[in-house]
C-alpha cells in the first residue's frame, strides 16, 4: 500500500477515536473549551489530509462536521445531545469510507448528501444572529487548508471576499457582535476581542499583499499558491490570537515556504516588521501584537533552522510535511514522538530476548569459575542487558487506556439505544501493559462492558423501583498486582440470575438437578463462560452475537491470563481479569522432576508446599489419589512424573521411591480451579524468555513453550492450562465446579471403595492385596538377593530386608530384575516377590470365600477376576520368624497383654487389623457388630481399650458409644473411633459421644500410638 | 536429484552409508546435552541449545526404524533446516562431504523398506558402498509420515 495512504489510515484511525471520546466528555461539558478546540483540531486535520490525497467523499463528510464544531467553538451554537449524535454519524460514516479505503485503496462510491445536507441543517439552524450571511460564513470558515479539491456550496473567493470588506464596518464598529459572541461563549480570548474571524482576515490579506510587494522577501513566496497559503496564515493568526499554548504542523504550515526557499536572518527581520507593521495597523493593542510576535519568532527560529540544513533542491511535499511535523515536535509534548512499526519492536523484543539468554548463559559460567578477570565486565554486561530489556519493553507498553478508547462511545450509543442511564468510569486507565496483550483483552474487555450495560443495568425505572439510584454505573479499574495486571468490571445492576442460569444449565445438559442443588450460586454464575451461554433471552443488537463469555474466557485464557466473577442478584456483577505483564518474557518457577527440570509460569503459582512425614503437611490418599490438606482444605495432587508420562513414581537414582521423604508442591490455580503439582524439587524463580516448539510438538498441551536457562540447557515451560485439561477427565469441568467450595473436594464424602494393587505370582493366579498396606514397589536384581541363616535377604536402604515367596514352592527369578512388595511394619521392612505388578485399581472388597490356607485372607472378585487378597500379616509373621516366636513366647503372659475389644463390620478389615495388633503385643477379640460387642458387656467380659468403626449398619459407633458410656462395665473404658471421615465435625461428634481419641481409618501408625497413648493413660490413672 | 550441486554430506548410521546434499546442512555437531521431552513422538529425542537456538532433536535410528543401539556411535548430529525450524539428526558418525558422478545415481529399488523408501531420494552406487541420500524435507515431515515414525 502507498505509505503515504498507509499513514494516512492510520493516524486518521486514531484521530477518529480520540474525537469520539473527546466528544462524548464535550457532551457533559460543553463549554470545556480545549476540549472543543481539540476535537475541532483533529477533524480539521483530517479534512485537511483528505483534501491533500484527493479524497473528496471524505474531505465533503469532514468538512460538513468540522462546520457544525466551527459554531460550537465560535460560540455559535450550543453543544446539544442531538448534534453530537449527528457529529458522530458522521465520524461513523467516515470510518466505514476509511474501512474501505483500507481494503480498497480506494474512496468507495457513495452518497454522503444525507448526512452532510443534515449537519448543514444544524450548521444554519445554530445561527444566531451574527450579521454575516450563511453562504460567506461557510467560506471564511477560518480553517481550510486545502481550497482546491473543496467542493463546498457557497465558495466565495477571497478576492470577492476582500472587496466586500472594504465596504464593511472595520473591526472597531462590530462592537455588537463581539459582546454577544462573548458573552455566549464565555471565553475572553483575543480572538473575539479584536472581531473574530473577519479581522484576522484582514490581518491575512493585508500581510500576505505586503510579503509580495516587498522585494526582499518576495522571493520567499515564490510558487505559493496564494489562496492555500492565505489560509494557513489564517490559522496562524486565529491560534495566536486565541491564545493557544500549543502549535502544530497546522499552524507554522503558513511559514513552510520559507524552509523551502531558505529564508535569511534577514528576511526573517523584515518578515518580522512587515507582521508587526500589520498587526499595529489593525489597531491590536501592543500586548495582543508582542502576543503574536513572540508566536511567530517562536515558528521563526525553527524556520531558520531548517532551512539551514535543507538542501539547496526544493524539497517535495511530503518532505515539507514531515520537517513541518519535526519542526513542532520540539516544541509540543505531544509531538514528541515517533510512529515505528510495530514488527521492528518485535524484532527488537526478540533480539533482546537472546541477548538477555546470552547474559544468562554468561552469568551462570561466571557463577562457576572462581576468580575470572571478566566479572567486573560481565556485571556491567549483565546491568546493560536488563536496563536494555527494560527499556525495550517499554516501548511496547501501552496504557491499558487505550483498550477502553472507545467504550465511552460504546456506552453513550447504548444508553440511547436502550433508555438506560449508565455511568462509565475508567480509573487506572494509564496503566500499563505490553502492546501484544493489550490487542488481546480489547475485544474480550468490549464485550464485558457491552454485556454489562445490556444485561447488568437495569431500566431506570426498574432501578428505581429496586431501590436503587436511577443511573447504573458500570467501573472499570485497572492496577497492578504482583506482576500481573488486575482489571476489574463491576456493575451495580442486576446481578446474574441463579435461576434461569439453572434452568439453561439443565436444557444444555451442562449439569444435573442432582449436581445443580449441591453447587453454590457462584459455580452456577459461573456457567456463563461455557459455550452456547448466553443469558440474554433474545438476541439484542447490542450483545448475544454470537460472542459469548466462553470466548472471552478464552481468549483471556489464551494469554495465560484468567478470568473470574461474583456476582450478588441484584446488587451487581464483578468480573476480575488477572493478566501478565507480558507474553515474550515472563518470571517462572523452575522445578524438577526426575532428572529433568521444567518452568512453571509464575502467574499460576499460588504457593508452595514442602510435604514430609515429618512436617505439619504430609500427602495423604485416597483411594489412591493423592491430596494434601492445607489450611483445613483438601486440594488435589497430581504428580507431574504422571502427566508427563513419566509413569508411576516407582524410584529415583537414590533409591527412593513412592514415599519419598520430601515432596515439593507447587499449588497452581488455573481459572478458578486450584491443584497441587508433586515435584521433586524446586528451585528458583527465573525471568525466562518463552520460544514456541517445533511444530511436531505443539500438540503437546502440556507445554507452553520452551526456553533456555542460564547453565544453556533447553528445558520446557509447563502450560497448566494444558495440565487441567489433561486432567480433566478427573475433574469434570475445571471452571464449572470450581470456586470457593468447589476447588477444594468436599471433604467429608470418601469413598468406601480402596485401592487395590493386584499383582501375579505363582502360577500367575490373580492376587491382590490392600495398596494402604503397601509401603513400595520396588524392583531389584536377582543379583543382590543375598541369603541370610538359609533365607533370602535383600540390602534394603541399609538394613537387611527378609524377603517371602508366596508359595513356598516357587522360586526366585534366576536372573533380571525380581519386583517386590515392600510392607513395613514399624522398623521393620519385608519384601515379598511378586511375578509381576499388574495393576492398581479402585474397588470394594468384598470376600465372598474366606480361606482356610495359611497367608490368604480369602478370595473376593476384583475387575471381574476371582482374587485371592494375600494376609500380609501372616508374610510379615514368616519373614520374622525369630521375632514372631519371640513374641509368642510372650503368651505365657496372656494375663498381662492388654486386651482390645475390636468392633468393625468389615470382616476384611478385622483380618487385617487383627494380625497387625498382636504382632504389637495385644490380645484381641474382634467383632463385626455393636450388637455382638453389646452381648460381651452383657457376659461381663472387660477390656482394656475398645476400637470401634464408625460406619456400621443397625448401629452406627456414635450411637454404640452413646450405649457404651450410658452405663455398664465399660463406662470408663477408653473407646477409639476408626472412621474414614476425618473432618473436624466428626472428630467433635465422635469426642461428643464418649470416644477418647479419633482415628483415620487407614493410619495404622497412628492407631498404634493411640492405642498405646490411651493404655498409658488408663494405666497411669488406675 | 536434478539440481545442480551433487555435494552431500556422508554419515553412518547403523552401519548404512547415508548423504544429505550439503547446502541443507548448517551444522555438525558433536555430542550435546539434549533434554527429553515426556510425552513427545518416539522420533523425537530432545530439545538442545544451538548457540541460544532452540534447534529439536530428531532420533534417526528411531524415525528409520533402526535398532537402538549406540556402542559404536559417536553421537553426532546434523543440524538441518526445515520450515525455518532447526533440527538436529541423531547420526552415528560423521563422514566427508563427497561429490559423486551422476551415472553412479540410482532410483529406489522397489524392494527397499518403506520406511526408507520414504526418505530416501536415491542411491548412490560407490565403490564397495552404496549411498543413501535422505531427503530432508520428507525426514521431516511428520504430519505425512506419522505411522512410519516409529
Amino acid at each position: 500500500m502507498d505509505d503515504l495512504l498507509n499513514e494516512f489510515l492510520t493516524e486518521t484511525a486514531e484521530s477518529i477515536d480520540e474525537v469520539d471520546v473527546e466528544l462524548v466528555t464535550l457532551e457533559q461539558d460543553p463549554t470545556n473549551k480545549p476540549i472543543l478546540d481539540n476535537i475541532f483540531r483533529l477533524v480539521h486535520t483530517i479534512k485537511g489530509t483528505c483534501g491533500f490525497l484527493g479524497l473528496p467523499r471524505l474531505e465533503t463528510v469532514a468538512h460538513a462536521g468540522e462546520n457544525v464544531l466551527g459554531k460550537y467553538r465560535d460560540g455559535e451554537l450550543t453543544v446539544t445531545s442531538d448534534s453530537v449524535t449527528l457529529i458522530l454519524a458522521a465520524l461513523d460514516r467516515i470510518k466505514e469510507i476509511l474501512a474501505a479505503l483500507e481494503a480498497t485503496q480506494q474512496e468507495p462510491e457513495g452518497d454522503d448528501s444525507d448526512i452532510i445536507s443534515q449537519l448543514n441543517v444544524v450548521a444554519s439552524g445554530g445561527q444566531l444572529e451574527v450579521a454575516a450571511p450563511a453562504a460567506e460564513e461557510a467560506a471564511i470558515e477560518m480553517p481550510e487548508i486545502t481550497q482546491p479539491a473543496t467542493i463546498l456550496p457557497g465558495q466565495v473567493s477571497l478576492e470577492e471576499l476582500e472587496a466586500a470588506f472594504a465596504a464593511a464596518p472595520g473591526p472597531d464598529d462590530e462592537d455588537d457582535t463581539e459582546e454577544e459572541i462573548q458573552s455566549e461563549s464565555e471565553q475572553e480570548d483575543l480572538l473575539t476581542r479584536i472581531g473574530g474571524v473577519e479581522a484576522v482576515k484582514v490581518i491575512v490579506h493585508l500581510f500576505h499583499n505586503r510579503l509580495f510587494a516587498d522585494i526582499s522577501v518576495k522571493g520567499l513566496m515564490e510558487g505559493v499558491n496564494k489562496r492555500d497559503s492565505k489560509d494557513k496564515m489564517g490559522n496562524f493568526f486565529s491560534a495566536c490570537l486565541a491564545g493557544k499554548a500549543e502549535s502544530g504542523p497546522s499552524i507554522s504550515a503558513a511559514f513552510e515556504p520559507f524552509i523551502s526557499h531558505g529564508m535569511t536572518e534577514k528576511q526573517n527581520e523584515t518578515v518580522r516588521k512587515l507582521l508587526q507593521s500589520v498587526l499595529e495597523e489593525v489597531d491590536l493593542a501592543p500586548l495582543d501584537v508582542d502576543a503574536v510576535l513572540v508566536e511567530y519568532d517562536d515558528i521563526a527560529v525553527n524556520i531558520l533552522e531548517q532551512a539551514r540544513s535543507k538542501a539547496k533542491n526544493k524539497p517535495s511535499e511530503s518532505d515539507t510535511k514531515s520537517a513541518a511535523g519535526a519542526k513542532s515536535g520540539e516544541k509540543s509534548i505531544a509531538n514528541q514522538s515517533i510512529r515505528v512499526n510495530v514488527q521492528v519492536l518485535e524484532d527488537l523484543m526478540t533480539m533482546v530476548s537472546e541477548l538477555v539468554l546470552t547474559r544468562n548463559q554468561l552469568m551462570q559460567l561466571l557463577r562457576n569459575s572462581n576468580d575470572s578477570e571478566f566479572s567486573i565486565p560481565l556485571q556491567r554486561l549483565s546491568q546493560c542487558t536488563t536496563e536494555l530489556q527494560e527499556g525495550v519493553m517499554k516501548t511496547r507498553m501501552q496504557p491499558v487506556g487505550n483498550a477502553w478508547a472507545k467504550l465511552p462511545r460504546i456506552i453513550r450509543d447504548l444508553q440511547l439505544e436502550l433508555n438506560k442511564k449508565i455511568d462509565l468510569q475508567m480509573l487506572g486507565a494509564d496503566t500499563e501493559l505490553d502492546r501484544q496483550v493489550l490487542e488481546m483483552i480489547k475485544d474480550p474487555l468490549t464485550h464485558m462492558v457491552r454485556n454489562s450495560a445490556d444485561h447488568g443495568i437495569e431500566m431506570p425505572a426498574d432501578r428505581l423501583a429496586a431501590g436503587k439510584k436511577e443511573t447504573g454505573t458500570i467501573r472499570l479499574n485497572a492496577f497492578h498486582e504482583g506482576g500481573h495486571i488486575i482489571i476489574e468490571i463491576t456493575d451495580d445492576g442486576a446481578g446474574l440470575p441463579v435461576e434461569k442460569l439453572k434452568a439453561k444449565a439443565l436444557k444444555n445438559e451442562l449439569a444435573t438437578q442432582e449436581e445443580l442443588d449441591e453447587m453454590s450460586d457462584n459455580q452456577i454464575q459461573r456457567f456463563i463462560f461455557h459455550a452456547g451461554f448466553s443469558t440474554a433471552e433474545k438476541v439484542t443488537a447490542v450483545s448475544g452475537r454470537g460472542v459469548g463469555m466462553d470466548v472471552v474466557r478464552s481468549n483471556i485464557e489464551k494469554i495465560g491470563g484468567t478470568v473470574d466473577l461474583k456476582s450478588i442478584e441484584g446488587k451487581g456483577t464483578s468480573f476480575s481479569i488477572k493478566i501478565p505483564l507480558t507474553l515474550a518474557i515472563v518470571s517462572a518457577l523452575i522445578v524438577k522432576c526426575r532428572e529433568d527440570r521444567f518452568a512453571i509460569p509464575q502467574i499460576s503459582v499460588l504457593e508452595l508446599v514442602r510435604a514430609s512425614n515429618d512436617s505439619e503437611h504430609s500427602i495423604e490418599h485416597i483411594n489412591n489419589t493423592p491430596v494434601l490438606r492445607l489450611r483445613d482444605r483438601l486440594l488435589p495432587l497430581v504428580r507431574l512424573e504422571e502427566i508427563l508420562g513419566l509413569g508411576a513414581p516407582e524410584k529415583d537414582e537414590d533409591g527412593n521411591d513412592i514415599t519419598k521423604q520430601e515432596d515439593y508442591i507447587v499449588i497452581t490455580q488455573v481459572g478458578t480451579f486450584t491443584f497441587g503439582i508433586v515435584v521433586d524439587q524446586v528451585f528458583d524463580t527465573e525471568e525466562i524468555v518463552v520460544k514456541p516448539v517445533a511444530p511436531i510438538l505443539r500438540d503437546l498441551q502440556t507445554f507452553a513453550g520452551n526456553t533456555i536457562l542460564g547453565d544453556g540447557k533447553v528445558i520446557m515451560i509447563l502450560d497448566p492450562n494444558g495440565i487441567v485439561n489433561q486432567i480433566s477427565d478427573k475433574v469434570s469441568d475445571s471452571s464449572g465446579f470450581g470456586g470457593e467450595e468447589g476447588e477444594i473436594m468436599p471433604s467429608g464424602i470418601i469413598n468406601e471403595r480402596e485401592a487395590i494393587l493386584l499383582f501375579s505370582a505363582g502360577q500367575n493366579r490373580h492376587r491382590a492385596v490392600p495398596l494402604s498396606l503397601v509401603a513400595r514397589l520396588e524392583e531389584i536384581d536377582v543379583k543382590d538377593i543375598e541369603s541370610s541363616d538359609g533365607k533370602p535377604v535383600y540390602q534394603y536402604r541399609g538394613r537387611l530386608m527378609p524377603l517371602v515367596n508366596l508359595d513356598s514352592s516357587r522360586k526366585f527369578k534366576e536372573e533380571g530384575r525380581q519386583p517386590i512388595l515392600v510392607f513395613a511394619d514399624g522398623d521393620r521392612t519385608m519384601g515379598i516377590a511378586v511375578d509381576e505388578i499388574v495393576d492398581i485399581l479402585e474397588d470394594k472388597i468384598d470376600i465372598e470365600l474366606s480361606s482356610e490356607i495359611d497367608g490368604q485372607v480369602g478370595t473376593a472378585v476384583i475387575d471381574g477376576n476371582a482374587t485371592e487378597i494375600i494376609d500380609v500379616a501372616y508374610y510379615i509373621e514368616k519373614a520374622f520368624g525369630t521375632l514372631g516366636s519371640s513374641s509368642t513366647s510372650g503368651h505365657t503372659s496372656t494375663q498381662n497383654m492388654p486386651e482390645i475389644l475390636l468392633i468393625d463390620d468389615s470382616k476384611f478389615f478385622l483380618n487385617m487389623i487383627r494380625p497387625l495388633l498382636s504382632a504389637a503385643g495385644y490380645k484381641i477379640t474382634a467383632v463385626d457388630s455393636a450388637a455382638a460387642a453389646l452381648a460381651l458387656r452383657e457376659k461381663g467380659n472387660d477390656f482394656d481399650i475398645i476400637v470401634s468403626d464408625i460406619e456400621m449398619p443397625d448401629m452406627d459407633g456414635f450411637s454404640f458409644a452413646e450405649e457404651v458410656r450410658s452405663g455398664g462395665i465399660w463406662q470408663t473404658t477408653p473407646m477409639i473411633a476408626l472412621s474414614s471421615h476425618h473432618t473436624p465435625k466428626d472428630f467433635a461428634r465422635g469426642r461428643e459421644v464418649g470416644f477418647d481419641d479419633y482415628v483415620v481409618k487407614l493410619e495404622r501408625d497412628t492407631l498404634m500410638t493411640t492405642i498405646m497413648d490411651q493404655i498409658n493413660r488408663k494405666q497411669n490413672a488406675a | 536429484m536434478e539440481n545442480e550441486n551433487r555435494d552431500f554430506v556422508t554419515f553412518r548410521l547403523s552401519g548404512q552409508l547415508c548423504g544429505i546434499p550439503v547446502l541443507s546442512v548448517h551444522d555438525v555437531l558433536s555430542e550435546q546435552a539434549i533434554t527429553a521431552v515426556p510425552l513427545a513422538p518416539p522420533a523425537v529425542a530432545g530439545v538442545l541449545n544451538l548457540r541460544g537456538r532452540i534447534v529439536t532433536a530428531i532420533d534417526l535410528r528411531k524415525r528409520l526404524g533402526l535398532e537402538d543401539q549406540k556402542e559404536n556411535s559417536e553421537n553426532m548430529s546434523i543440524v538441518v533446516e526445515y520450515e525455518e525450524e532447526p533440527y538436529s539428526l541423531l547420526i552415528d558418525s560423521v563422514g566427508d562431504v563427497m561429490s559423486f558422478p551422476e551415472e553412479s545415481f540410482e532410483r529406489n529399488p522397489v524392494t527397499l523398506d518403506v520406511c526408507w523408501q520414504e526418505v530416501s531420494g536415491g542411491i548412490f552406487r560407490l565403490e564397495g558402498e552404496l549411498l543413501v541420500i535422505l531427503d530432508v524435507e520428507k525426514l521431516l515431515n511428520f504430519e505425512r509420515s506419522q505411522a512410519v515414525a516409529a
